[in-house]
């Protein structure tokens, strides 16, 4: 049985989170920067402490998961959680695949990959962005043209492919931070 | 004079070539990862890690992450500013444990690059017990998460010109 799951796992921060009561100006205008839906979060709150680097970082991470055209929204969501496998981050993993399932509405599809691995993945387009994201998360240094080679077969064209590099490279940062800064929730035995 | 866009400069991205203009139709994007890299490595108030420590950090992990080009980009920094002995703890990859702030702070950026689950709350409760605040604790994490992140766009976008050669 795999430990990767797209039930909702809980995160405790190290640090103590910014109070948004308390929050400096500062705080609150990087929290502005952050995803909507996502800024009122633990994982942000604690983030927000140090509101410079957030700022950027936020915006960075808004515009990797939500920039209009190119790589469609579904796809970002399965590379990010191919990625947070790879680098086993199960908090991460969770957060994604379930979005990847609501987007797409191949549930099934996910909770395999969840279990078994992206080997078993067998849609042509979601399994070359799988190797590629595993890869370039795991040996960035070996990545050359030919690993891009199967994301053209399935049709990506430019900016699909550089959106792709984008969530992968973003998961990089996203899947540290988060098993860094904070305790994953231990699964309840089932 | 510091580059408009360290990861163009790195690559010989010329402007106004195909992966110039395709970077430019993700603005946003290209502008934060420089903000980011701005903010983590040179920010106007660096708290209590000071601008050395940090590129010695940012250093350590492109050189764990084998990105050699990154890597001397880092070491410029440090070099500008006359730090060389934290060029040399930061260039030590023996593995062995040294006393001190740097070598400890060095310590954790390798446990984030790494192997960031084996980061515990006893970890996080000695860089507090070195007289790091809150904030420098996250602006580090940041920074050498941030790292991984400019390691895998350069390779991607290098993969990417590599396509065009070819």
């Amino acid at each position: 049985m795999s430990r990767f799951t797209m039930e909702e796992v809980g995160w405790t921060p190290r640090i103590p989170p910014v109070e948004a009561g308390t929050a400096t100006p500062a705080q609150l205008a990087a929290l502005e920067a952050c995803p909507p839906a996502q800024r009122r979060s633990t994982y942000f709150l604690t983030l927000a402490q140090d509101p410079a680097s957030l700022g950027e970082r936020g915006a960075l991470f808004n515009s990797v998961m939500y920039a209009p055209r190119g790589l469609p929204r579904a796809d970002r969501e399965f590379s990010t959680a191919v990625v947070s496998m790879a680098n086993g981050c199960v908090y991460c993993t969770s957060v994604h695949a379930r979005r990847f399932a609501e987007l797409s509405k191949q549930r099934e599809a996910m909770q395999r990959v969840l279990d078994e691995g992206h080997a078993v993945e067998t849609d042509p387009r979601r399994r070359a962005i799988a190797d590629f994201s595993e890869k370039l998360t795991l040996t960035p240094g070996a990545v050359t043209a030919a690993d891009l080679a199967p994301l053209r077969a399935v049709g990506m064209d430019d900016l699909e492919v550089l959106d792709l590099i984008h969530s992968v490279a973003m998961f990089a940062n996203a899947n540290r931070l988060m098993q860094s800064l904070g305790e994953t929730e231990k699964q309840a035995a089932s | 004079m510091t580059p408009d866009d360290l990861v163009e400069d790195l690559l010989g991205i010329a402007p106004g070539s195909p992966l110039a203009e395709l970077r430019r139709r993700r603005p946003e994007a290209r502008a934060h990862a420089q903000g980011a890299y701005r903010e983590l490595l040179m920010p106007e108030d660096p708290g209590n890690v000071s601008h050395a420590e940090r590129a010695a950090l940012a250093l350590r992990v492109a050189l764990r992450e084998d990105d050699r080009a990154l890597a001397a980009r880092f070491r410029a920094l440090l070099e500008a500013a006359g730090a060389d002995e934290a060029i040399m703890l930061a260039e030590d990859l023996s593995d062995g444990i040294m006393e001190g702030r740097l070598p400890a702070l060095l310590r954790y950026a390798e446990m984030v690059a790494a192997k960031p689950a084996s980061v515990g709350q006893d970890t996080i409760d000695a860089l507090g017990a070195m007289g790091l605040t809150p904030r420098d604790i996250v602006a580090v994490t940041q920074l050498v998460s941030f790292v991984p992140y400019q390691v895998r766009l350069i390779a991607g976008l290098r993969a990417m010109q590599g396509e065009s050669a070819a």
